[in-house]
């Protein structure tokens, strides 16, 4: 049917196109909707408001759908406020890879909150989260970073955890690391990798 | 010559793991996460063998078998790696396609075998 002259063209809908208000009472029920574009969609646009932070921790111990998931961890880092670092953290500790991985990848990018976290998260007496803590620092931009990582491989019992800080050593390692290194090589003396890597991280200080 | 891709985001991972295949004879070809080792999938064409590491950005190492197996091509065997060592992470590195799950530290005098054995050239270990 042709549209008559000057008669106001009726608004397009495609499909996914959301048509809900943004407020947050809204948003916060679009959160729980059975759709998971529209779930989606509240989680993008719940990163706007602070006061969702434990609506979207909430959502995120139900929540199926993975692309959601990966928004409401996104949206938790625009957050960014302290209940929103501690759900992120708290993602370390779950056992969903995908939730873990994200969580890590958003956590880097804000180092000015998650500093205060650190060092207890490189204390968990879990060997696991200690690794997932030193895979954030991996490109937290902050001025402790190294000096974490020294703490690492000078003190924790854990090869693997060790394995993990000198791999990153190896990148961002200045000549004041060298000394831990070969400290680390003498702690792992029976375990190829550590040899290997700290070696690598020798070389590329300029210490070989 | 079989060919391995190294799947890790670790890069002094990703070169031991090729210094100890290659010194046993391997093709080592190397992906930064699962993302990157489909798009070499795509391009190279099926592997003999799969090492892969189970945490990587983009697309972990569950999400990598879980593609490699919906793929129409031959089932090629795979290693998952992992610093976790509970039966819960084997388990779910099994469901998701993995013949062997292997916890670090990797020793070459271990993971030689196990690719060999999975290749047909030996028993895994």
């Amino acid at each position: 049917m042709a549209l008559k002259k000057g008669q106001p063209t009726p608004p397009s809908h495609h499909p996914g196109e959301r048509r809900e208000p943004r407020n947050l009472e809204t948003l916060l029920q679009t959160l729980l909707d059975e759709d998971a574009m529209k779930r989606r969609w509240a989680a993008r646009d719940l990163a706007e408001h602070p006061a969702a932070a434990v609506a979207l921790i909430t959502r995120l111990k139900h929540e199926t759908d993975a692309t959601v998931l990966q928004v409401i961890i996104t949206s938790l880092g625009c957050i960014a406020n302290d209940v929103a670092i501690g759900g992120l953290i708290d993602c370390l500790y779950s056992e969903h890879a995908l939730l873990r991985n994200t969580a890590i990848e958003v956590l880097k990018e804000l180092p000015g909150p998650v500093a205060p976290h650190m060092g207890e998260l490189l204390h968990n007496p879990d060997p696991d989260v200690r690794i997932f803590a030193v895979n954030v620092l991996e490109s937290l931009r902050h001025p402790q970073v190294e000096e974490w990582l020294l703490e690492v491989i000078l003190r924790d019992e854990h090869v693997n955890v060790c394995a993990t800080a000198v791999d990153l050593l190896g990148e961002v390692g200045s000549p004041q690391s060298r000394d831990a290194l070969r400290t680390l090589k003498q702690r792992f003396p029976e375990e190829p990798y550590i040899q290997f890597a700290a070696d690598l991280a020798l070389k590329r200080i300029g210490a070989g | 010559m079989k060919r391995i891709l190294v799947i890790d985001d670790a890069a002094t991972v990703r070169l031991y793991h090729r210094e100890i295949l290659e010194q046993a004879g391997f093709a080592v070809i190397e992906a930064i996460n699962g993302l990157e080792a489909l798009e070499k999938l795509e391009m190279e064409g099926p592997f003999d063998l799969y090492l892969v590491d189970i945490n990587m950005p983009k697309l972990d190492g569950y999400g990598f078998l879980k593609a490699l197996r919906e793929k129409d091509i031959p089932q090629a065997p795979a290693i998952m790696i992992s610093t976790e060592s509970s039966p819960r992470d084997r388990e779910a590195a099994l469901v998701a396609g993995a013949n062997l799950y292997v916890v670090k530290p990797i020793r070459p005098e271990q993971l030689l075998p196990q690719v060999r054995g999975l290749l047909g050239e030996g028993h895994p270990s």
